[in-house]
């Protein structure tokens, strides 16, 4: 097992297309850490770097303080797993699994044992003298995983390994992948560009974009405390909402409705500069109460334009009577108050999720701790 | 715009039945959704409508006029493919508006209102800054939308949309999914509306039905199709994780008590109703009642403590941990069964192999008869 640091690396493509810049970070012993952005991000070239497939151009990586820069992929004792299974297909799940041991010149009954164990952890044994053509797609994914762990890697390195998944199949599988980490215990990284499965699945998430960390952190710090306008939308399906506000105090904001001027306290403060400019505010759209009491000061009136059905929960389309009538959304849960389209509604606006960003997108917004 | 309906109809490719006897109605100015795995036929019956596909058995009618006859021209149709199907030499504006200088839609419009209109779609569905573009230059995204905006941008009888939106990230599929509902009820279009996507149908859809194989499961509004599925296929195709679906058996006792039980740890007594629902259901092997029970994840209780006496125990085999709810999972024998709960509302803070309550919400429960195999994936 292993702790994994990345110290100021860079990844610099052909003298001067950034990959990865300055970046830093560390993946604790036993962790769980997902990678996480969109596409052209900086993820694979981050993950490539850790396995040894990719130079690093400057900066240091490290597994448990040694750094291994100019060691090859197979000294640096990493499972890859990949999106395709890239299994062999004339050999028996059993004789996949075994692969990287007889390779190593083990003796038949150690590898037994040990094949045997693995496949119990991943749920295999059954299927041991089957061909990979035989099984369903999460088995072939399993197999595959199990013949990169049973090399007991410092590090497992898993990209984006659920993407072709049957959505239908995506709960069960993370719960698999749950379960194995936890009986495991191995230091995991995983690259995604799906943000629910890296809330569901991981520890912690180091949020890439533009070859730049934005962030690093465990969920709920990354959805509750997102430090810019980047992270706060692409965390949470849908996205955070976005509208405008001016800042009328260190802890307060006020938004311009059809019904006046609506103030709005804050769950922390705001540097002074700030008051009197007109900024973006941000809240989930999880996170807005629908109001019983229309009567209080936080409470913000909208018209409901469209309504999407989504099974346990409904997402509300609301025209916020702001001046620019901005467009937001608000997720109720089904079994509550019922709207239609065309209704009016009051949206309470607690202090706890309100969001600020100044004109760089930064969130500014200082909670005590 | 008009109703589309089609009565008994069917269609085969060789020996095979593609399309197997199927009748609905699209009312006019309805949207209407066809949802259904890879292979089920839903293009097949755009195409049917479209009248590019022949049929080999039943009516297709526009309002009272049966169209089977017509050629595609003749039935004004507007289509959106989901391989998008784009003039590669023509660029985005001259993409979006093909349809309009078609000559046989006769519009005869000026240079000026031809403008007017692709510029409006365009900028409806944020392409407006791309016209200038071909095709090549666009993301598969960006390719989608301008496929989107041509098949929009004319007012036909009825528009087929294939898969219109199954391209776009998971972000800009919320947001134009939004906006083909306000184009919907903005013109009271009849959009027939194909997806694999059951969040798109059940968002968009003002009727909807689910197909398989070629033959129709259920049809009904989107909440009947979630909270009342006829078919554990159509329960296992809605939802997030999808329906549960238990394999037990009723036992009843000497008492007039009907009880559920899978396996030796799964057991509980059904209510009065629930008990009704299940009666109907079972099928008799190896002298056991056997029945289905499914149950979704939102309507099972998980806690530390007894909940109540129809409460049962079980070890937990994970917890996923997501922003506003988590998913406790156990394993049965053939099936794994989810439990949502959402922040604070529950025991959530479980870990794995620790014996937990668990309740089943009775008001929710449903029961079929078995028409897909269960397994672990």
């Amino acid at each position: 097992m292993s702790r994994v640091d990345c110290n100021n690396v860079w990844k610099i493509y052909g003298g001067n297309v950034i990959g990865v810049k300055d970046l830093t970070f560390t993946c604790n012993d036993k962790e769980f850490l997902a990678i996480l952005g969109p596409s052209g991000g900086g993820k694979s070239s981050t993950l490539r770097m850790l396995a040894g497939l990719e130079e690093i151009s400057k900066g240091e990586v490290s597994f448990d303080g040694v750094v291994v820069n100019e060691k090859g992929p197979s000294e640096r004792n990493i499972a890859l797993a990949f999106e395709s299974y890239a299994l062999y297909y004339r050999m028996s799940v059993f004789e996949n699994i075994a692969f990287p041991l007889r390779a190593k010149g083990m003796k038949n009954n150690e590898v037994d044992k040990q094949v045997n164990a693995i496949a119990k952890v991943l749920n295999l044994s059954a299927l041991l003298q089957k061909k990979p053509a035989e099984l369903a797609g999460g088995h072939q994914q399993r197999v595959s995983l199990a013949r990169a762990l049973i090399r007991k890697p410092n590090v497992t390195l898993l990209d984006e390994p659920l993407s072709h998944m049957d959505q239908r199949l995506r709960a069960e599988i993370r719960a698999q992948i749950r379960r194995i980490h936890e009986e495991l215990g191995n230091t995991t990284i995983y690259v995604t560009h799906d943000q629910a499965e890296a809330i569901s699945l991981c520890d912690r998430i180091l949020i890439l974009t533009n070859a730049e960390k934005q962030q690093i952190g465990t969920v709920d710090e990354i959805y509750n405390k997102p430090v810019n306008k980047f992270v706060a939308n692409f965390i949470g399906q849908p996205g955070m909402n976005f509208m405008q506000c001016k800042v009328e105090s260190q802890k307060s904001v006020s938004i311009n409705t059809n019904v006046g001027v609506k103030t709005l306290e804050l769950a922390g403060t705001v540097d002074p500069k700030y008051i009197g400019s007109e900024i973006t505010m941000g809240i989930r759209p999880q996170q807005i109460r629908i109001a019983e009491n229309k009567n209080l000061e936080s409470i913000v009136p909208g018209l409901i334009k469209m309504i999407e059905f989504q099974g346990d929960t409904s997402i509300l389309i609301i025209e916020l009577s702001d001046t620019k009538k901005t467009e937001i959304r608000v997720v109720i849960s089904a079994g509550g108050i019922k709207f239609k389209r065309g209704d009016s509604c009051f949206m309470d606006f607690r202090p706890e999720f309100i969001h600020l960003f100044d004109d760089t997108e930064k969130a500014i917004i200082e909670r005590k701790v | 715009m008009v109703e589309v309906r089609l009565e008994n109809v069917s269609k085969r490719y060789g020996r095979k039945l593609a399309i197997d006897d199927i009748s609905f109605t699209c009312k006019e100015g309805e949207f209407f959704s066809i949802l259904g795995p890879t292979g089920a036929g839903k293009s097949t019956i755009l195409k049917m409508i479209a009248g590019i596909e022949p049929i080999n058995s039943g009516k297709i009618y526009f309002n009272d006029r049966v169209v089977n006859n017509l050629p595609p021209h003749e039935r004004n149709v507007s289509m959106a493919f989901e391989s998008y199907n784009l003039y590669s030499h023509f660029n985005v504006y001259e993409n979006i508006a093909f349809p309009l200088k078609a000559p046989k839609w006769k519009l005869n419009l000026s240079k000026e209102e031809e403008k007017a209109k692709v510029t409006e779609i365009a900028d409806f569905l944020g392409i407006g800054q791309l016209l200038d573009r071909k095709p090549q230059n666009l993301s598969g995204g960006q390719k989608q939308r301008v496929s989107l905006a041509r098949a929009l941008v004319r007012k036909p009888q009825v528009y087929l949309l294939d898969e219109p939106i199954a391209h776009l990230d998971a972000k800009l599929k919320f947001t134009t999914q939004t906006l083909l509902r306000e184009f919907a009820v903005n013109y009271g279009a009849t959009i027939i509306y194909v997806t694999h996507d059951y969040r798109e149908a059940l968002a968009l859809s003002d009727n909807m039905m689910v197909l398989r194989k070629g033959k129709i499961d259920q049809l009904g509004s989107p909440e009947e199709i979630y909270h009342t599925p006829k078919i554990d296929f159509v329960g296992m195709l809605v939802g997030e994780p999808p329906m549960n679906m238990v394999d037990g058996v009723l036992i009843n006792n000497r008492d007039g008590k009907t009880i559920f039980k899978a396996g030796s740890l799964f057991e509980f007594e059904l209510s009065k109703d629930a008990a009704i629902k299940a009666q109907k259901c079972v099928g008799n092997e190896n002298n056991n009642l056997n029945v289905r029970m499914g149950i979704r994840c939102e309507y099972i209780k998980v806690s530390d403590k007894k909940i109540s006496d129809n409460s049962f125990r079980l070890p937990v085999y994970a917890a996923v941990h997501e922003a506003e709810s988590s998913v406790i999972t156990f394993e049965l024998e053939n099936s794994f069964l989810h439990s949502r709960i959402n922040r604070g509302k529950g025991y959530d803070t479980c870990h794995i192999s620790e014996e937990v309550w668990l309740e089943i919400d009775q008001e929710n429960i449903c029961f079929f008869q078995k028409t897909i195999e269960l397994s672990k994936a």
